[in-house]
């Protein structure tokens, strides 16, 4: 079973800005854990801990039990991808080329692409739905084409652990469902998935654990009902939550929040 | 815009091949037309593959080969260099002028000017002396590596080398050079053979270019050329921004060192043998961007055997337009390269817009 640990992780810029302060946090395949929590909480910063893009102060991060600090670039991102939540514009870049960049960590060097690593962006494309798009330049893609486009260099990428930072922050509401049961459909294939959301509904549906961060630490982790219910959120996310419930297609029960104001309580 | 071209070695051939034979003109143009033959059998008894032609022409000849190919090697390094900062930079505006090289050189060559024009103490001229031409280059390499030293230093306090703040340094240290040599220029302005001697070389220069010249030249370049392989890939993969090239399993900060280093050296060595000969380094990759495509595996090869003709090419057009002598390709490059980067722009304004 693959796994990624991280152990009392702390990163601390100078100043007074958003920072980690000692998570612990597991990550196994199969699975797909949401990480939430309000703006400042370090969620980002743990992301690029748990990339490698960031060095922790403090703390270890393990992945299969091999320490991440010390595999280098092109041997960590065989076994973790990054979609991170923006990416400027690209403009000379077709989406082809762009994807073939996730092959980067697998192409020999002076070797140069292979026809398997075509096939693999191929069929990355069309698993994400964006086969049609392979000749179109990135400056061309609409938010959503964009977003299957990062996911979809991710999927070429080939690993097993895929960090995603807010993926449907720029989306509409048909296209939020659509990125996230892509991702969740990545964990029937054994791969374990760490998505940063804002979106605590979309992490009600698709998670199989929440963890939920605030101030740099972790304030709890575990089921979607066991984080998305009134005693856990209020505390965090202030009064102006409402909770509710709907049915998913299986039949099971599963919590709403909706941010909605309530007179006389201002957030905090 | 076209797309991009994966394997660049047709066209690598073709402008090479294209190079051979403005190479062979501009060996015979000159105050005395030369037949190809002619220009052949010397360069074939530079190797000592033939016997040398006849006293004169043998030296006018070698002369004039020693001047193309300094030209030629002048302008693949400006161009490379050019392409690699432009890549690393993630920004088309960028130039060798941009991280100190070309100031940084100002102030060598014009060191070595005042040591020769006797502004030195005695001890320094005695051993000064006997290496006159070689004094001008040799300051104007070190000035202009020294300056892109400085600016990597300051740029990089924790050992990482932070690209914004490259720039900014460059843009510092390139004032702080500027005005030493301002000032040193108005000190020396009353004597007429230092100043003159310093506003030439500002000009930049091809003239009685020597084998010392040509091969200091192709020294850096070669070298400089050697870390295409190594960052080819990875600068296409930069434009996402350094961390997500990180994410993808790029090396950010040695491809970085790499890079700038390339292009450090293939332009001090450029700009030490010829003086500043300024927009090849511009414009060069920009034309190879727009007819071949941004990925770098084919811009930066093409680019530098695109400068080399370009450069050659531009200085052939003049002499044989204007006669001899007359324009300097330093002066050359910005009275035709200005004007012609405006009207690259404008042709491809709405393509720019979005950047």
């Amino acid at each position: 079973m693959v796994m990624l640990e991280a152990r009392d992780v702390a990163y601390e810029y100078p100043g007074p800005v958003k920072a980690v302060l000692g998570v612990d946090l597991e990550l196994k395949g199969s699975e797909l854990v949401t990480v939430i929590g309000p703006n400042g909480s370090g969620k980002s910063t743990l992301a690029r801990c748990l990339g490698g893009l960031l060095m922790p102060q403090r703390g270890s991060i393990t992945i299969d039990g091999v320490r991440l600090d010390s595999l280098d670039d092109r041997a960590r991102a065989r076994r973790l991808a990054m979609v991170p939540q923006y990416l400027p514009l690209l403009p000379d870049v077709r989406v082809l080329h762009f994807v073939l960049g996730g092959r980067y960590p697998w192409i020999e060097r002076f070797a140069g692409a292979t026809q398997h690593d075509l096939d693999v962006v191929r069929s990355a494309l069309t698993r994400c739905d964006a086969a049609d798009l392979e000749s179109r330049l990135m400056s061309e893609l609409s938010g959503g084409q964009r977003q299957r486009v990062l996911l979809a260099r991710a999927l070429a990428q080939e690993a097993q652990f895929l960090l995603i930072d807010e993926p449907t922050s720029a989306l509409d509401p048909e296209h939020q469902i659509s990125v996230f049961e892509l991702i969740a459909e990545q964990t029937c294939h054994g791969a374990a998935i760490l998505v940063i959301t804002h979106d605590l509904n979309l992490a009600s549906q698709f998670a199989t654990r929440v963890v939920l961060m605030d101030e740099g630490r972790v304030v709890r982790s575990g089921s979607v009902a066991d984080v998305l219910n009134p005693a856990v959120l209020e505390p965090v996310y202030g009064k102006n939550l409402r909770f509710g419930e709907v049915e998913d297609p299986s039949g099971k029960r599963r919590p709403y929040v909706i941010p909605w104001r309530r007179l006389g309580q201002s957030p905090s | 815009m076209k797309r991009p071209l994966e394997r660049p070695g047709r066209v690598v051939v073709l402008l090479s091949a294209l190079l051979a034979v403005a190479m062979v003109m501009t060996i015979a143009v000159g105050r005395q037309n030369y037949s190809p033959a002619y220009v052949m059998r010397a360069v074939l008894a530079l190797l000592h593959l033939a016997d040398p032609l006849p006293s004169p022409l043998q030296t006018i000849l070698e002369l004039r080969i020693w001047r193309a190919l300094t030209t030629a090697g002048v302008g693949a390094s400006l161009a490379l260099s050019g392409s690699l900062l432009q890549g690393l930079f993630r920004n088309q505006l960028a130039a060798p002028s941009l991280i100190g090289i070309t100031s940084g050189a100002s102030l060598g060559a014009t060191c070595a000017i005042l040591i020769a024009g006797g502004y030195a103490p005695n001890l320094v001229m005695e051993h000064a002396a006997g290496f006159g031409s070689l004094l001008i280059p040799l300051f104007g390499f070190l000035g202009a590596f020294g300056a892109v030293s400085i600016v990597a230093l300051l740029a990089a306090p924790a050992g990482r080398i932070s690209t914004p703040t490259l720039l900014l340094f460059g843009i510092a240290v390139n004032m702080c050079t500027s005005g030493i040599f301002a000032a040193i220029q108005s000190l020396v302005l009353r004597d007429w053979e230092v100043s003159r001697s310093i506003m030439a070389w500002t000009f930049g220069t091809l003239e009685d270019r020597s084998a010392l010249h040509a091969g200091t030249v192709f020294v850096g370049l070669i070298i400089s050329a050697c870390a295409i392989p190594f960052v080819a890939l990875e600068l296409d993969l930069f434009k996402g921004g350094e961390s997500d090239a990180q994410s993808l399993g790029v090396a950010v900060s040695r491809v970085k060192v790499v890079c700038l280093a390339a292009a450090a050296l293939s332009a001090a060595c450029a700009v030490a043998v010829a003086g500043q000969i300024a927009f090849v380094g511009l414009v060069v990759p920009h034309i190879v961007r727009m007819t071949a495509g941004a990925l770098h595996r084919s811009l930066l090869p093409i680019s530098l055997v695109a400068g080399a003709l370009f450069l050659l090419g531009a200085d052939l057009l003049q002499r044989a337009l204007l006669g001899e002598g007359v324009l300097q390709p330093g002066v050359l490059m910005s009275v035709i390269g200005g004007p012609f980067f405006v009207y690259l722009l404008v042709k491809h304004r709405r393509e720019l817009s979005a950047w």
